[in-house]
């Protein structure tokens, strides 16, 4: 065969090839939040098993590694356990000259951990701020037996470290005694094994360890988390689970946000152990 | 850190598996290991997890963050980029004929911070672009009031960035243009200065910023050893942040030392300064803005120096007759910006900045359209790509005047890490 009738067969092909990359579907990234990367896995399967062809990649590193990427570019969706902060939407209005838009997808409730031996019945917020300030270090200070408190938190990437630092401790700093553990199934674990332990988390890690009933203050009755009581505000330290996008989602993003707002999306949320929205 | 967890997590699931085999079948001339031997093996790994974790927790409080600017500008034959032989309100460096395109670094930047506290950080800040000369661009200490939350006041001591205007503060990484408003440029050479700071944000929206400096700025001759005028300079800023649109006022209130053979001159040195910005988000193609920034003030200004100091053989001596006091005129100048993104990979830019460094004369003003456009190659790398097209009022011989030929195209990568 000449070249030249060589030639056209070749642009036939490569417009084929380019005409079908373009008809195929750009896989849409998610980042951030360990706290959701299950339930954003969860989400990813199910919706590509009803829209074929469409990739959606998730993976976590924390709150604040979701916001750094979606600042860089480097992902479409981040999702976070927290709000932004007013510089990190300095730093995307630097870049993309937009404040990003905030999606609320699910609610959670960031439930106190203890072992199972623990006898504590509850704490108010400020007994567990004490705590984790380090002003109460011994559990019997607030109705449990004579041991060390041993604190375990998440690193400060994570949007469940800085929620419970803004919620619980009112913004002050922890204890320099807290040792910080990279996901929420690491602290989970710590809790699982140390008899004098606590920690925090989403409320769908808490397996194998107990659930701390907490009150809001002295008078107030212990409540766990549960859907009642997040969805009423019962629950102090209930949340919003957010998607941020750099700007309004478009093409096939908007279509992956717009499905896990439906009633599909939100019954994984309460399969994986948070609550829907509605 | 993973590996040493991985060794122990492998050591812990490995080790009863032997005790097991062990048991089953011992090993000839091998001792069965024992849980306290097991326990022990894993307090040790525990021991060394920590001190590894406390000095990885060390190492974390160093954050290091820099950017490289790769550039080629191709000028024409009278361009005058201020940045070609490092800048100087008074002596602006020449392209001439022969080198009217070249390729240079313009920037080469690396911060390191140290976060020793929750109340306190040091950040020492060098670049290495240009002229190829390792500087100090800045060096400071700062404290965090202890009394809020959220640490809404600090204090800063050492050589950083003036805070008047908008310009000025925002990082040469993220600036869509290349180089910042020639009025921004003349003013305010250097961007830096060494003096004390006081940052406060009084609510999400209202934030204040009050220094005093020496008042020289980082590139006056005499920056390095002293403060020549002896008396501060004060500036103070006032913004206002309101969603999509910010709005600031700035002062800057000092003297002037002006060297000469025999007494120096002393000039006031005032400055008053607006900036807003307003964003949007335009269907399909994203965020936008638009800027606009002014300054106005009393200053000593070239052309006066020009006019009033004569250099003959290494003195600099007042003409005789001239009033010393003629040094500063009343300047003017400022720019309005337009930024659009288009998608999430290119953006483009538009700026028109003006400079009249004596409002009371005519034919002496800087006037520049600058269009660019930015395409992002990833997350940290970028491209620009712009033209200024400048005009220059210049003296051209018996009371007429000329615009030389120096608009210049600028190419440059940026990485940013």
């Amino acid at each position: 065969m000449n070249r030249t009738a060589r030639l056209p067969s070749t642009l036939a092909a490569l417009l084929a090839l380019a005409l079908a990359t373009a008809a195929a579907a750009k896989p849409v990234s998610v980042k951030g939040s360990d706290t959701m990367v299950i339930l954003g896995q969860r989400w990813a399967e199910a919706y590509m098993n009803t829209t074929p062809g469409q990739v959606v990649m998730v993976t976590g590193g924390g709150s604040g590694t979701g916001i750094a990427a979606l600042i860089n570019g480097t992902t479409d969706i981040c999702q976070a356990s927290r709000a932004m902060r007013p510089d990190e939407k300095l730093k995307l209005r630097d870049r993309y000259q937009t404040m990003g838009v905030e999606t609320p997808v699910a609610r959670d409730g960031v439930t106190i951990y203890v072992h199972g031996s623990n006898p504590v019945p509850s704490l108010t917020i400020a007994q567990v701020r004490d705590i984790y300030m380090g002003r109460v270090t011994n559990w019997k200070q607030v109705g449990g037996r004579d041991a060390t408190i041993l604190l375990y938190g998440r690193e400060n990437s994570s949007g469940t470290y800085g929620f419970f630092k803004e919620m619980v401790l009112a913004n002050r700093d922890f204890a320099d005694r807290l040792q910080a553990l990279p996901g929420t199934s690491a602290v989970v674990n710590a809790v699982s094994k140390d008899p004098n332990g606590i920690g925090y988390g989403g409320a769908a890690y808490a397996k194998g360890v107990k659930e701390v009933p907490l009150k809001k203050d002295d008078g107030g009755a212990p409540v766990l988390p549960s859907l009642a009581s997040v969805s009423d505000g019962s629950y102090p330290l209930s949340r919003y689970l957010f998607f941020y996008t750099r700007q309004k989602p478009a093409g096939d993003v908007k279509k992956f946000v717009d499905w896990v707002l439906t009633p599909e999306g939100q019954k994984i949320v309460g399969a994986v152990g948070y609550y829907p929205l509605k | 850190m993973r590996l040493p967890r991985a060794l122990a997590l492998a050591a812990l699931l490995a080790l009863p598996a032997q005790a097991r085999a062990q048991e089953a079948v011992p090993a000839e001339g091998s001792t069965p290991v024992t849980k306290e031997e097991v326990h022990a093996l894993l307090e040790g790994f525990t021991e060394q997890i920590s001190t590894m974790q406390t000095d990885l927790d060390k190492l974390k409080k160093f954050k290091f963050s820099g950017y490289v600017q790769a550039r080629s500008e191709v000028g024409e034959a009278s361009s005058d980029s201020v940045r070609v032989t490092g800048s100087s309100a008074t002596s602006p460096g020449t392209f001439t004929s022969p080198n009217v395109s070249r390729f240079f670094i313009r920037r080469a930047r690396l911060k390191l911070t140290y976060d020793s506290s929750p109340l306190s950080r040091a950040v020492v800040y060098f670049d290495g672009g240009s002229d190829r000369t390792i500087r100090l661009l800045e060096g400071y200490v700062t404290l965090l009031d202890p009394w809020t939350p959220l640490h809404d006041h600090a204090l800063t001591m050492g050589q950083f960035n003036v805070p008047f205007g908008w310009e000025i503060e925002r990082s040469s990484s993220v600036r869509e243009l290349p180089e910042r408003s020639r009025a921004e440029n003349v003013l305010f050479s250097g961007e830096r200065d060494r003096g004390l700071k006081l940052d406060s944000q009084w609510t999400p929206q209202l934030s204040t910023s009050f220094a005093l400096l020496n008042g020289g700025g980082v590139n006056s001759a005499d920056f390095a050893a002293t403060d020549p005028t002896r008396g501060k300079d004060f500036v103070g800023r006032v913004r206002w942040s309101q969603g999509p649109w910010d709005a600031a006022v700035s002062y800057y209130a000092g003297r002037q030392t002006t060297p000469l053979t025999g007494p120096d001159v002393e000039t006031d040195k005032t400055r008053i300064g607006f900036d807003a910005q307003a964003y949007y988000t335009a269907p399909r193609l994203g965020g936008g803005s638009l800027r606009a920034e002014v300054y106005s003030g009393h200053d000593v200004n070239a052309d006066s120096l020009k006019a009033i100091v004569t250099g003959a053989s290494g003195a600099r001596l007042l003409v005789p007759g001239r009033d010393p006091a003629h040094l500063a005129t009343d300047f003017r100048g400022g720019y309005v910006m337009w930024v659009q993104n288009a998608g999430d990979r290119a953006q483009l830019v538009a700026r028109y900045d003006v400079w009249d460094p004596n409002a009371d004369a005519d034919h002496d003003q800087y006037r520049r359209l600058g269009v660019g456009v930015n395409a992002f190659y990833d997350g940290f790398t970028r491209l620009t790509v712009s033209y200024d097209a400048i005009t220059t009022e210049a003296p051209a011989g018996a009371g007429s005047y000329r615009d030389p030929k120096d608009n210049l195209w600028t190419f440059q990568l940026q990485h940013k890490f």
